[in-house]
């Protein structure tokens, strides 16, 4: 999965999880945020990503963190290390588009 | 949340094993998260969840499939060759450890396909095959048609041909054609040939250049042209021996002398088998009725209905010159409507058959493999424990399905081809030259497809099932078929009964109808009826005197020749050519704006010809010697329908007087209605007849005209006579077209009868085949519940509950298939109304004959197995388990 371009939705997820350990459906609400409602990720688009980051190593399945007892039971997901350096890379590129952008428009 | 679960079924089970529970869950927070944003989940939170789970679903099963065959590719060539040749060898050990079986599919898959691949040869000839000119699709048949006339196909007049082809602008070239037949004297005696006669664009028309000399130009075709002719590639190599001097050599046609030009490629016989193309040297002044075909090429991406637009406009604003344009108008059609339309739902019919004869031997086989991959699904399970993939097993069940299919479609291929050989070989002088059932790539292409699609049938799905084999579940109690798999089989059961009554009706309609059409009474007597054909060239016999005169003197001599009891002379023969004219009665109303006015069959005969052909006259009197003498008035008699749609304002229609003029005045020529003659089904036993007349044919002498005769014995030894008769007046003059009418009535009713048997017969097929599945099926469950039935009948069941209990569940699953096929036939004949003539397509006498039959049929096959149960003992088939 490495050479290709991210899909968007898979970044999205990434970012979302750049934060803190998430279960599915606070992923779904954040990426809901981060795009500012324009991505519903619904659930089968979003297992099938989970598990398609899962399989690239991406991110990885962890159990609930300590302190929220009550979603003992919820299956929360963790960005490895190869995923944060991924998202890293993936924002920088961004960040080359949108500056080569403002540069061409100015 | 049943509805998600339910959605979440599309997945692979894997899939949804591990993200099922989250995926619910997930949904019930999206649910409630929507409700509390909308207040309700309305149909377009159903819409985009459903359309998530299912795009998603797709998308995760292509993944997988992607994934499997990448892992067979993977494997090396010869790996996989390996494996392909184990498959094979395993699959031929099965063969020759069970021949009976293996025999049993193979005669399956060899019915079904061979009646496929037969069918599909005639399809292809009439159907789907192009003409063999350039840029086929642009040829069209012209014709005119007048409805007013009651006539849908007119044929067309010259002088509108002219004016379609000079002013159109939505055809490249158009021609007419007219056939015709002449003596020829090349070098020994003369020949009959029959020729085609052309106007001089058909080169340009069929883009077709002459494989010697050159075409004729416009020049040639004006009635004071140079005379020249093309000889057919065949015609050349048989009377002139291939020989390329030809060219430029004068020959006789009818007397006169005409210049060879050219000889014609072989393909321009799918045009016309005619053995001479000659210009047809009219002008748009001589009016000679409409009488002609025609052929046009359109332009590019013009449609039927543009061009038919341009020919109506320049046609309808020709009525201020010819006013009988208000009644025609052009038609435009494909060659194949025009000429195979009327076979089109026939053969479809026939297709239909067919592929349901496959379809039942499919499912036959798919019950068969079945039920031994349960009785193998413990090699299956030994084979999945010592470590198998599945997708080897898979791979080895469809190989061998793919072996059987092999064989079995060899088989198949061989018989349909040479089925369709003696099928194709009565059909082809049903058809235009330019149908031909050669085998081509298509066809090739069809028996491969069908091959593999049955492949695909019947190996698929027992293959999965088998695979599915649980690797435990090896040894210990005898595998057999759950609930699952029995509903399964009932449906294959019931499902193989509908098709065969749906397809008993179709066949039980077709066949009754035949049967009834067999028994219509044409109108006249066909049994000992000859006739053949004389043309008196008009070299020698100049004008009707002359005609006459030879008539007079031909007919006593044939008389007088020993076997023949009486002979006639008629202008057309029963189920032969029309020749169409307008009458009008004396005294009739007019006819007001818009009402049809009939054509009437119009054939001069000589007196003899009633009692000769054998038509019955209901009123008056035949002609006789004194009709239509010079000083004598003219006469007709007049057919039933003819008295119906001329006569039905006088009480006698004898004595009526008819003018052949279509503006009735004083000095008109009037006939007198002398008698009342039967109908004759001249058009086909099939068709209905038009009003006609017959006139004396000293009334009207034609050049051309059947001599009939009524024969003792045999025909042949008659016509040699007849032959040495005619010599004996004409040296000059040869007989040609000998025909008797019984071959002819058979003729007429040929195509119809061939399609009818067949369906009928596949349909039996299709009984015999679906009440073999009934039997294995039924066979099979009692086999499986030996266990079940023998303690019952330890307890206490008697004989009489056990068979009543296997009989009614196998007339259970019948009785559904009858309903099922019911329903389907009611819906499907409606479709063959246009094909029926005698019977209606809700024929009760069908639909009951042949569910009886079929439930009759289905209780033997039931009842054999039952009472096999009862006769079990329980004691020994217990111990046995």
């Amino acid at each position: 999965m490495n050479p290709r371009p991210l899909k968007p939705q898979y970044f999205q997820i990434l970012l979302a999880l750049s934060r803190g350990d998430l279960h599915g459906y606070a992923i779904q609400r954040a990426v809901l945020d981060q795009t500012e409602g324009q991505m519903r990720l619904w659930p089968a688009t979003l297992y099938r990503s989970i598990g398609k980051l899962e399989e690239a190593a991406l991110i990885r399945s962890v159990g609930a963190p300590e302190d929220q007892s009550d979603d003992q039971r919820r299956q929360y997901y963790a960005l490895t290390e190869d995923g944060r350096h991924r998202l890293e890379e993936e924002a920088e590129k961004m960040a080359r588009w949108v500056r080569a952008v403002r540069g061409a428009e100015s | 949340m049943r509805l998600y679960r339910f959605l979440l079924r599309l997945f692979p089970r894997d899939f949804r094993e591990h993200r099922g529970q989250e995926m619910e869950r997930l949904f019930l927070d999206m649910s409630g998260q929507w409700e509390r944003e909308r207040r309700r989940l309305g149909p377009r939170f159903w819409w985009a969840l459903m359309w998530d789970t299912a795009t998603e679903a797709l998308a995760e099963r292509l993944d997988r499939a992607r994934e499997a065959v990448r892992m067979e590719l993977s494997r090396s060539l010869g790996e996989q060759m390996s494996t392909l040749v184990s498959d094979v060898r395993l699959a031929l050990r099965q063969v020759r450890r069970e021949p009976a079986y293996a025999l049993m599919v193979l005669a399956l898959i060899a019915v079904g396909i061979a009646g496929n691949v037969a069918v599909f040869r005639v399809l292809n000839g009439l159907f789907l095959r192009p003409l063999p000119f350039e840029a086929p699709e642009q040829l069209v048949d012209l014709d005119e048609t007048a409805p007013a006339w009651d006539l849908e196909y007119l044929s067309i007049a010259y002088r509108d041909f002219d004016t379609w082809r000079a002013e159109n602008n939505t055809f490249q070239s158009m021609a007419v054609l007219d056939e015709g037949g002449g003596n020829l004297i090349a070098d020994g005696p003369p020949r009959r040939v029959d020729y085609l006669l052309t106007s001089h664009d058909i080169d340009d028309v069929l883009r077709m250049a002459p494989l010697l000399g050159r075409f004729y130009g416009p020049e040639e075709d004006h009635p004071d042209g140079p005379r020249a002719a093309l000889l057919a590639e065949g015609f050349w190599r048989q009377e002139f021996a291939g020989d390329p001097e030809v060219l430029g050599r004068q020959v006789q046609l009818d007397g006169l002398p005409v210049e060879i030009i050219g000889v014609l490629p072989a393909r321009a016989r799918f045009l016309s088998d005619a053995d001479m193309w000659l210009p047809l040297r009219q002008t748009r002044t001589d009016w000679r009725g409409w009488e002609l075909n025609g052929i046009g090429r359109l332009r590019p991406e013009v449609s039927l209905e543009r061009a038919r637009q341009d020919l109506l406009a320049i046609h309808k604003g020709m009525i201020p010159e010819f006013p009988v344009n208000e009644i025609s108008s052009p038609v435009i059609h494909s060659f194949r409507d025009r000429y195979l339309g009327e076979y089109r739902l026939g053969s479809g019919f026939l297709f239909g058959a067919v592929a349901i004869v496959l379809l039942i031997s499919c499912a036959n086989i798919a019950g068969l493999l079945f039920v031994r991959s349960l009785v193998r699904s413990s090699e299956m399970s030994v084979r999945l424990a010592i470590g198998a993939p599945r997708s080897r097993i898979v791979r080895q069940l469809l190989t061998e399905g793919m072996v059987f299919a092999g064989l079995g479609g060899a088989v198949g291929v061989l018989l349909g081809v040479f089925g369709s050989g003696v099928l194709v070989a009565s059909l082809s002088d049903q058809f235009p030259t330019w149908v031909t059932f050669d085998l081509d790539a298509r066809f090739v292409l069809f028996t491969v497809g069908v091959t593999a699609a049955s492949v695909l049938l019947f190996a698929l799905a027992p293959a999965v099932r088998a695979s599915r084999a649980a690797p435990g579940s090896v040894g210990g109690t005898r595998s057999t078929a759950g609930r699952a798999q029995r509903r399964w089989m009932g449906l294959l059961v019931a499902g193989e009964v509908a098709m065969a009554l749906a397809l008993l009706v179709v066949g039980g309609l077709a066949v009754l109808d035949v049967q009834r059409l067999g028994r219509v009474d044409p109108g006249f007597r066909a049994e000992g009826l000859i006739a053949y054909s004389l043309t008196l060239p008009a070299a020698r016999y100049e004008d009707g005197d002359a005609r006459t005169a030879f008539v007079d003197a031909y007919l006593p001599r044939l008389d007088a020749i020993p076997g023949v009891e009486s002979a006639a002379i008629a202008s057309a023969m029963p189920l032969g050519s029309h020749w169409g004219w307008f009458f009008v009665a004396d005294g009739s109303p007019p006819r007001s704006e818009g009402e049809s006015n009939p054509v009437v069959l119009n054939r001069m005969v000589s007196p003899s010809y009633f009692e000769t052909a054998g038509v019955e006259l209901l009123a008056g009197r035949a002609f006789d010697e004194f009709d239509a003498r010079e000083d004598g008035n003219g006469v007709l008699v007049v057919n039933e329908r003819f008295v119906e749609t001329h006569l039905s304002h006088l009480d006698d229609p004898i004595g009526a007087q008819v003018t052949p003029e279509t503006d009735a005045r004083d000095d008109s020529v009037w006939w007198t209605v002398i008698g009342v003659a039967r109908n004759v089904k001249h058009y086909g036993v099939d068709e209905d007849m038009r009003p006609g007349v017959y006139q004396p044919f000293r009334q009207f002498p034609t050049a051309g005209f059947h001599v009939a005769l009524r024969v003792r014995g045999d025909p042949a030894a008659v016509i040699g006579e007849a032959r040495a008769v005619t010599a004996d007046l004409d040296v000059e003059l040869p007989v040609y077209d000998v025909l008797t009418m019984t071959d002819e009535l058979a003729q007429s009713l040929w195509t119809r009868r061939a399609t009818s048997w067949l369906i009928g017969a596949f349909s039996v097929v299709a009984l015999l085949l679906a009440v073999a599945g009934i039997y294995g099926v039924i066979s099979y469950t009692v086999a499986q519940r030996t266990k079940e039935i023998s303690i019952r009948m330890a307890m206490g069941a008697r004989a009489g509950d056990v068979s009543g209990q296997v009989l009614r569940q196998g007339m259970g699953l019948v009785l559904v298939g009858v309903i099922v096929g019911l329903l389907v036939s009611l819906v499907g004949a409606g479709r063959m109304s246009e094909m029926l003539v005698g019977v209606g397509v809700r024929d009760p006498v069908v639909y009951i004959g042949v569910t009886l039959v079929l439930v009759l049929v289905a209780a033997v096959a039931n009842y054999i197995p039952a009472r096999r149960a009862a006769a079990l003992d329980p004691m020994q088939a217990l111990r046995r388990e």
